[in-house]
């Protein structure tokens, strides 16, 4: 007879307000439902607002990405507006989301997702010892390294926006602030730094060596190479993963979706991820790793399983509200999280779907032979400044050497409809914009996390991070470590909004 | 990255009634000329990302909310033994203002200035606030431990 568990846990390391229950049945999970706890409001704070509002206050969406927010709004705006942002507009918006990619695939990588290598639950991994004097909470090197270096590489955002977080320097037409000579230099010094450091530590290699990288094959041989690739980051995370069978765990759905962002400058010497898109990351949906072409009508919200007034069937998000709606429907309303799909399916997004869309081929190579899993989730990730940095340092070259303006000022707003779509660092992030006598009359938000973390749809089919975890093997359901690796292999986002400081509130005790 | 010396950093999000103590007391010390040495700096949500401003400091002021340690909006002083204390778990994404401060000894560059932690369980009245900068600016000058307040822990 079957032994179940069911396990309700607040899920730390994740940002923001995340609730998971999952069903054990004779140690591994049958069922899982993802629970967005907090409602925020934001599209319902900005109607009724200035048209340019949205450039200040959806920033604050998210402390950690608030350049994405920022690029959606005022893309959805120069739609509205009908604006031609100059060449260097595109490029000094383009430096200041790869720096954020930057900083928060390492951040990630090495403050939250690796450490759980240093969970008591390896202490019998042959490379646990190891795995502690890198990723221990506070004291771990690369922890303190990652801290030290990150620091340096948002400086960028900070000297071409002002500020980071909640920057508000990118308008319709392009952005408002045009850096000195003396700013670009300074730019292109903190990027030579944490590249330098990026390639000695977390790469182990230099980065056209990495790139030559192109299937799994490749990819043994290169850990075999050289005792730097093994004791590096990426080695180090290769081999502790693969012994730890993360390769075998966190498939989920199998559909993968990118907005594409970094639209591309008339004159660069950058080439478009893919030639019919002219930006650096395609927009595309990939059902293993067959791509199909984007459309953004093809997007949906299902609310059925969300704490939403229900509009008897899934709307674009144009056509969508986002009304709170909490009694009636306990048990089957669970989260305060929408359920966007695409072509009516769920789909995740970020770094692996972004490779895959693009076609990067160690990345198709896995994905078409093993399907996703946490660890080439993870490797997307930490691997993704492999092809941002020399792309950024590129842009803030061409800053340097070619005029132009920066703006382009597209005229004032008095109505119109306009979507902003782009790519943040957990994927693809979409701002609809409806604009009517000066005043924002509709906003509709879509976040990487709700592609993520949303629950089931109208058609009752689990989200994509409730997918994942089904299958999962729960050796101790004291410490669900596994469970960890899956949902922080999504890098998990919720919220930003609430931080202060509670004595004794945090605590690792049945948190995974 | 910041010349002067010595920093009052107000943390906090105004649009949280449980969390806006810090913009309030940065809404009413900007108000006010600050000290030469003195800079006042709105921390908003930037949690680890206020190392940049803490480095090169002499001594640094936080302002934030703070629930658990008093009951009430008792304002409250911790000083820098207390404030560097562990009470931070982990990183998440709001990686907020007790994982900086338990970071701050391994990764603050030119040295760990002095370090102090003024606030008071939210929500706060306006003279709670008006008391909180008060105490923020005493401390900062110096004029606090002057007049012989020297606390681990306490109401002030």
């Amino acid at each position: 007879m079957s032994q179940k568990t069911i396990l309700q846990m607040p899920v730390n390391r994740v940002e923001g307000d995340l609730d998971l229950k999952v069903e054990v049945a004779d140690k591994y999970v049958v069922e899982a439902w993802c629970s967005g706890t907090m409602f925020r409001g934001f599209e319902q704070i900005l109607v009724g607002r200035g048209p340019l509002d949205g450039l200040v206050i959806t920033p604050r969406v998210c402390g950690i990405c608030g350049t994405a927010h920022l690029t959606a709004a005022s893309r959805a705006l120069d739609a509205i507006a009908g604006a031609e942002v100059p060449d260097n507009g595109l490029r000094l918006r383009n430096v200041a989301l790869m720096a954020e990619h930057i900083q928060s695939d390492v951040r990630h990588g090495f403050l939250m997702f690796t450490a759980d290598f240093a969970n008591s639950a390896y202490r019998k991994h042959p490379l646990y010892e190891e795995a502690v004097r890198r990723y221990e909470p506070f004291r771990g090197r690369t922890v303190i390294e990652t801290v030290r270096e990150t620091k340096n590489v948002l400086e960028i955002v900070a000297l071409l926006g002002g500020q980071w977080p909640h920057s508000s320097y990118m308008v319709p037409g392009g952005v408002v602030s045009v850096p000195g000579q003396s700013d670009l230099l300074q730019c292109l010094h903190l990027l030579k730094q944490y590249r330098q450091w990026y390639e000695t530590r977390v790469l182990g290699c230099e980065i056209g060596r990495w790139n030559d990288i192109r299937n799994a094959s490749d990819l043994e041989s290169w850990l075999m190479d050289k005792e730097e690739h093994r004791e590096s980051e990426i080695g180090f995370f290769l081999r502790f993963a693969k012994k730890a069978g993360l390769d075998a765990v966190g498939k989920g759905h199998g559909n993968f979706i990118s907005f594409g962002s970094f639209d591309l400058p008339h004159q660069t010497e950058l080439k478009p991820g893919r030639a019919e898109d002219n930006r650096l990351v395609p927009s595309g949906f990939a059902r293993g790793a067959t791509v199909e072409a984007f459309d953004a009508e093809k997007i949906q919200e299902h609310v059925s399983h969300s704490w939403f007034r229900d509009l008897g069937e899934a709307r674009h998000p144009f056509d969508g509200e986002t009304r709170p709606y909490a009694s009636g429907s306990e048990g089957e309303k669970y989260s305060w999280a929408k359920a966007p799909r695409y072509d009516g399916v769920p789909a995740e997004t970020g770094p692996l779907a972004e490779a895959v869309i693009a076609g990067r081929p160690l990345f198709v190579d896995i994905v078409t032979k093993s399907g996703p899993n946490v660890l080439i989730r993870e490797l997307a990730r930490l691997t993704r400044p492999a092809r941002l940095l020399e792309a950024l340092e590129t842009s803030i070259r061409e800053m340097l050497t070619e005029g132009g303006d920066f703006y382009n000022p597209p005229g004032e707003i008095v109505e119109g409809v306009g979507s902003g779509l782009t790519q943040a660092a957990r994927g693809s992030l979409g701002h609809w914009v409806k604009i009517e006598d000066k005043k924002i009359v509709h906003y509709q938000i879509i976040t990487p996390t709700a592609w993520h973390a949303s629950p089931r749809d109208d058609n009752g089919v689990r989200g994509v991070m409730e997918e994942a975890l089904v299958g999962t093997l729960v050796k101790d359901d004291g410490n669900p470590v596994e469970i960890g690796h899956v949902i922080r292999s999504f890098d998990a986002c919720l919220v930003c909004t609430v931080h202060s400081l509670h004595k004794g509130k945090s605590s690792f005790k049945m948190r995974v | 990255m910041n010349a002067k010396s010595i920093r009052i950093i107000c943390v906090g999000n105004r649009y949280v009634e449980s969390d806006n103590v810090g913009p309030r007391v940065y809404d009413y010390l900007a108000r006010r000329d600050m000290p030469e040495d003195v800079s006042l700096i709105d921390g908003g949500l930037a949690g680890l990302d206020l190392l940049r401003f803490v480095e090169g400091g002499r001594r640094v002021v936080f302002v934030d909310a703070l629930h658990g340690f008093v009951p009430g909006d008792l304002p409250l002083v911790l000083d820098h033994g207390t404030t560097l204390g562990e009470w931070a778990a982990g990183y998440g994404h709001d990686g907020g203002l007790a994982y900086l401060l338990r970071m701050l000894p391994a990764v603050c560059g030119n040295g760990l200035p002095e370090i102090a932690l003024v606030g008071a369980g939210a929500p706060v009245g306006t003279d709670v606030v008006g008391h909180l900068a008060e105490m923020a600016l005493s401390i900062a000058t110096g004029e606090w431990h002057e007049r012989g307040h020297n606390p681990a822990i306490s109401a002030a």
